[in-house]
């Protein structure tokens, strides 16, 4: 029986060993090619399947650790809260997740975006903790590390919603627009320049005036005491589509409207203003004229501004024409009742 | 690029002498006890606060001379754990014991074959037996060795938020070859490569690793199966509901206990060191003895 089944196995050549057992005298004439070992992975977070996040939030942590020890050495943590209230609010603008992204060159879920995040807010933590207390060298370090995750446009981006600040131009001339109902005022102020002593004004200022009379001979006057040397007053001009305020304002209340906001500055006679204004009709462009000086004088003289604002001079008045409705004569008036 | 530029940053960060922590604590809290707690406005005030607290820490520096002789360095530290982990010939049946490694789970649950791993019953807990234990540590800690010394790649997984910087820190002690996963282990991984690295990595770099460690393997059965799927050698914290079988070199301890992990991930790190520090040395000796022989081959045919 054994006999039959080897010579039926000696005929079947082709016969595969359930074990994969390799008789050892078929090897004798393999030759063994040594293959050059395969590169090893890099990054050891290879085998997360998320090597650059990981690697990333990896090195997050390392830089808070060595933060960390670097503070408490400098007896700067744990701070008690009396002095953590005395450290500015940050002011942080990191990439958005489709830049962080793009900057790792991995697919960034939100709750792993999150993840980086707060280890990015608690590293800036630790930064304004050094800066207030004034190691610089550190500060700028982790500073250095934060701008990575910081967006481009930082400046833009904190400055949106806020108003541009008012530029000056080369002979010290700022420009501000004022606008009310359908009017709009565009106006330039100018620093009046005084006239120095010793050269004759030309200009349209009003002459020093001539010393006050001597009305009784007093004991000052005895002591030889002569009165102070005339203040020199300067005159505010004011030219609204090239034309002098009195004549293109002929109501006095459009005038004392805008004259008002250097009235209540103290400025009168320090600016000049000319402004160009365009829509709407005598108030108008009396209180579009107005917003525009105001903010010129806020812009020129900053420690004007509260006073203009409590004075409600810089504020652009909302109210505009309502507009008339079907049904009605006006926007508010309604046609006389008829019973039938 | 960012990596590096980070280390490169802060690796030079004062790294003065380390203070005893709670002895810190209360300084800073006495230093700003009195203090009349205004908020600090100036740089001047900012530097009388760090210096005030400095005093306070000087003093109790200058006393502590006169009294106990014990130090932060000689003295047990919580970090020590991870930090100072004991080499795989000094590991001690009291370490073993003292890191928690012999508590099982309930006696309900016990998988009938880690029966000969259990040491007893003891308030319906199963004991784990140390003394199978220590040796199978020692015989894991020789497997990561053998495989490190050979060129081997090594990947510690321990997929819970307290495992993770225990991973982490034993990748970087061991140095080279090794990887680290302290998040979900993505199924697929070994099975799927193709898919998850790319048909050129897949093609190009080892992929498949030497040697998987498992800090906690009941979570990652799927990790366990493509280890058995692809020939991975596993090694594995096996608690008492766990098969044994399901690794190759079963560790039977505790794998809910953090000191346990830090214990054994330590034990096996400095193991896979000293395997990396060995091969090392041997390719080192090869390229000597490469250099001698071409050198030889040289100088042959001159003579001829």
């Amino acid at each position: 029986m054994n006999v039959a089944k080897r010579m039926v196995n000696a005929a079947v050549r082709s016969r595969s060993y359930a074990t994969m057992y390799v008789p050892p005298a078929s090897l004798e004439n393999v030759v063994v090619r040594r293959q050059t070992p395969k590169r090893t992975p890099e990054s050891p977070n290879f085998y997360t399947g998320r090597a650059a996040y990981f690697d990333q939030v990896n090195a997050l942590e390392l830089a808070l650790q060595h933060t960390r020890s670097a503070l408490q050495t400098l007896q700067l943590l744990p701070l008690p809260s009396f002095v953590r209230e005395s450290i500015p609010p940050g002011h942080h603008v990191w990439l958005t997740k489709l830049g962080l992204t793009e900057m790792l060159n991995a697919p960034l879920t939100t709750s792993r975006y999150r993840r980086l995040l707060g280890l990015l807010n608690q590293l800036d933590n630790y930064r304004r903790i050094a800066e207030v207390a004034g190691v610089e060298g550190l500060a700028s370090r982790v500073a250095d590390v934060l701008e990575i995750f910081e967006r481009e446009n930082k400046e833009a981006f904190l400055a949106r919603g806020k108003r541009k600040p008012v530029e000056f131009d080369e002979y010290g001339r700022s420009y501000t627009v004022g606008r009310r109902k359908e009017s709009a005022a565009r106006v330039w102020a100018i620093a009046v320049q005084k006239q120095t002593p010793d050269a004759p004004s030309a200009s349209t200022e009003d002459q020093p005036l001539d010393p006050l009379p001597q009305l009784t001979p007093t004991i000052t006057s005895a002591m030889g005491d002569s009165p102070l040397p005339p203040t020199e007053i300067t005159s505010t001009n004011v030219l609204i589509n090239n034309i002098p305020l009195s004549q293109f304002f002929p109501l006095p209340a459009d005038r004392e409207r805008v004259v008002r906001p250097l009235k209540i500055a103290g400025l009168v006679g320090a600016y000049n203003i000319f402004a160009l204004v365009r829509g709407g009709g005598t108030t108008g462009q009396s209180g579009a004229i107005s917003l525009g000086i105001a903010k010129a004088l806020a812009a020129h003289v900053p420690d004007v501004e509260p006073l203009l604002r409590r004075a409600k001079l810089l504020r652009r008045d909302p109210r505009m024409a309502e507009r008339k409705k079907t049904g009605r004569a006006k926007a508010r008036k309604a046609y006389t009742w008829v019973k039938r | 690029m960012s990596l590096s530029r980070v280390r490169l940053c802060l690796a030079a960060v004062a790294r003065s002498s380390r203070r005893t922590p709670c002895i810190a604590a209360s300084a800073r809290h006495l230093s700003t006890l009195e203090a009349e707690k205004k908020p600090l406005e100036t740089q001047e005030e900012w530097t009388n606060f760090q210096l005030k607290r400095e005093e306070y820490q000087s003093l109790i520096d200058y006393f502590s001379a006169y009294g106990s002789t014990q130090t932060r360095n000689n003295t047990f530290q919580p970090h020590h754990s991870l930090h100072r982990p004991p080499a795989p010939s000094n590991v001690t049946l009291s370490a073993l014991m003292a890191s928690g490694a012999h508590f099982g789970h309930s006696q309900s649950l016990m998988n009938p074959n880690f029966m000969p791993y259990a040491y007893g019953v003891r308030a319906g807990i199963t004991v784990i037996d140390l003394d199978h234990t220590l040796p199978l540590l020692r015989r894991a800690a020789n497997v990561v060795r053998g495989v490190a010394a050979k060129g081997g790649t090594i990947v510690f997984v321990g997929t819970r938020p307290d495992l993770r910087p225990i991973v982490r820190k034993a990748a970087e002690r061991v140095g080279e070859r090794v990887y680290h996963v302290g998040e979900k282990w993505l199924p697929g991984t070994l099975t799927n490569k193709i898919v998850m690295f790319g048909a050129e990595a897949a093609k190009s770099e080892q992929v498949v690793p030497d040697l998987v460690i498992l800090l906690n393997p009941i979570p990652n059965v799927h990790a366990i199966r493509e280890c058995a799927i692809e020939h991975v050698p596993t090694i594995g914290i096996i608690d008492s509901n766990v098969d044994p079988r399901i690794v190759m070199y079963p560790i039977p301890a505790n794998d809910e206990n953090t000191r346990t992990a830090e214990l054994i991930a330590g034990v096996l790190s400095i193991a896979g060191r000293e395997g990396v520090a060995l091969y090392g040395e041997e390719r080192a000796k090869r390229a000597i003895r490469t250099e001698r022989l071409q050198r030889n081959r040289e100088q042959m045919p001159e003579r001829r």
